[in-house]
């Protein structure tokens, strides 16, 4: 109880990372609902490592350039990430929709190739950059230790306009989710609703990365919306019992890994996955009580 | 017969520009019922997407009048095609009829919802509204479909095989109650079906689309022995 009263003290050296592990834990199941409800799980999986590449890549860009990075310019550093994250992502997500809505091909397939060729090519990236080892990699491994004021505000700035225009066009993204057919004859525009609700995975996707790296962001995305599946007997119940469970688990993985000296990211994610298993038990032995 | 709601002209329907029935010329008439009949694969579906507005005209004409310009077209789908991951009420289902009245960045008034409940009053859908709808039977979720449908306000209500994963009992009672509707309220319906008894029974039109041809016409005119066996000679070469 000592390690939890030293967390939730305002004078706490890592509270910034505790910030923005819940804040990612809250925001990442409210997008992650519409992947799952859409299965488009294997996409929560490719978007986050795209994402990872085209930070990689925009962490390059002034070596290649011959621009001199030092610690004084680590804001440059982040919003360089934060721009080729989200420009990946976004790029990523509406070319693979495109694909996914003219129906050819192999889905799972195009989505497994850019997934593990995004994985080589940021390993390739950060071998040949030898800024590397000054933290980025830290960046890229999801390091939630350093979180400075301005990436917490860039973090709760960018999830608070994710939060705002879903919480605004809740009605209409699941409406097209659910029956595009219906959704259509009543004069809804089906492509930009879509766009929107892509648009709005891909961003929230950037900002995770950047914040908890590609691993754990996609835990996030995914684990706590399947776990509330299991339990939601409305659309409204699924989406806030996702976003607690997300933040609830990041809250209390960041307790678990300081108070035992373990890496939170993965402590988060195996957090997650109990949770996920008991669910299931919790179920089962609810129908079998009647 | 009144006047038409829809009136096709020389229309060709299909896909990326070709077409798979062409030449049609029909209307549909304000407050009929007519019944969409046709074998798989004889441009049924293509010709609905094609009227909902859910796919372009290869060539040719539709035009609509109803009174208040475009027609509301209050669609009821297949059941089965819903994905049941969707952890929706009977009643979050219903509610989306009101969609179109309600536009981004506002929610269904009290007003709304309490119309959306008539609906599923009416449709005898509102004992299980509070269910999820992945959990209902087939006739169930066809109830709520079309109580869905209700709620948009139609001016026409299509219903894309509504029999289709329904057992016998439910069918009849499903298209009684839509005869009903279609009496009580003047409501345009056009039909998607295979079943002719059902067509024989409620239908007052027919359009019958069979290898590449299009037979208009009232029940009488068509469900005649010797167009019947015509007809049935055509299908089956």
């Amino acid at each position: 109880m000592e390690t939890l009263k030293e967390i939730l003290s305002p004078d706490f050296l890592l509270r910034n990372s505790v910030y923005t592990s819940v804040l990612v834990g809250f925001a990442c199941p409210l997008v992650g609902v519409f992947l799952v409800l859409r299965r488009l799980v294997f996409m929560g999986v490719a978007l986050p490592q795209i994402s990872s590449t085209g930070v990689a890549l925009a962490l390059s860009l002034p070596l290649w350039l011959g621009l001199k990075m030092d610690a004084s310019s680590e804001q440059t550093e982040h919003l360089l990430a934060f721009a080729g994250s989200s420009a990946f992502t976004l790029a990523a997500i509406l070319i693979l929709a495109f694909m996914e809505r003219r129906g050819r091909g192999l889905p799972e397939g195009r989505l497994g190739a850019a997934y593990v060729v995004s994985a080589a090519a940021s390993i390739l990236l950060l071998s040949k950059n030898r800024f590397a080892e000054m933290g980025w990699l830290d960046l890229l491994k999801g390091e939630i230790i350093t979180v400075s004021n301005f990436d917490l505000e860039l973090t709760g700035g960018a999830l608070a306009f994710v939060l705002l225009i879903l919480g605004l066009f809740s009605k209409e993204l699941l409406f097209v989710s659910f029956d595009r057919a219906m959704a259509a004859t009543l004069g809804k525009n089906v492509l930009f609703w879509d766009a929107l609700l892509y648009l709005l995975i891909g961003f929230t996707v950037s900002i995770a990365v950047l914040s908890v790296g590609p691993l754990i962001a996609f835990g996030f995305l995914l684990v706590p919306a399947l776990t509330a599946h299991i339990f939601a007997r409305n659309m409204k119940w699924f989406v806030i019992l996702a976003s607690v469970i997300g933040g609830v688990a990041a809250f209390v993985g960041f307790w678990i890994a300081y108070a035992w000296d373990l890496p939170v990211g993965p402590t988060d994610v195996v957090l997650l996955g109990i949770l996920y298993a008991l669910g299931f038990v919790v179920k089962k032995i609810a129908a079998l009580a009647g | 017969m009144n006047p038409p709601i829809i009136t096709l002209d020389n229309l060709a329907i299909g896909y990326d520009g070709q077409a798979v029935l062409s030449g049609i010329s029909l209307a549909i008439a304000r407050d009929s019922f007519t019944a969409l009949l046709g074998a798989n694969g004889t441009g049924k579906s293509t010709l609905l997407k094609t009227l909902l507005g859910l796919q372009p005209a290869v060539a040719g004409q539709i035009k609509m009048n109803a009174t208040g310009g475009t027609p509301v077209f209050g669609y009821v789908p297949q059941a089965i095609q819903f994905d049941p991951l969707y952890p929706l009420t009977g009643f979050d289902v219903a509610l989306m009829g009101t969609f179109q009245r309600v536009g981004p960045m506002k929610f269904p008034s009290r007003a709304e919802k309490d119309f959306v409940r008539e609906c599923l009053h009416a449709t005898a859908a509102d004992e299980f509204a509070k269910k999820k709808f992945s959990q209902l039977s087939g006739g169930q979720k066809q109830r709520v479909l079309i109580a869905r449908a209700l709620a948009t306000k139609p001016d026409i209500l299509v219903l894309d095989e509504p029999t289709a994963g329904v057992d016998v009992a439910a069918t009849h009672s499903l298209l009684e109650f839509i005869s009903q509707i279609h009496k009580e309220r003047n409501l345009t319906v056009l039909l998607v079906t295979h079943d002719l008894p059902l067509v024989r029974k409620h239908a007052q039109q027919i359009i019958w689309l069979h290898n590449g041809a299009v037979l208009h016409g009232t029940v009488a005119e068509l469900f005649t022995p010797e167009r019947m066996a015509a007809i049935f000679e055509m299908e089956v070469g």
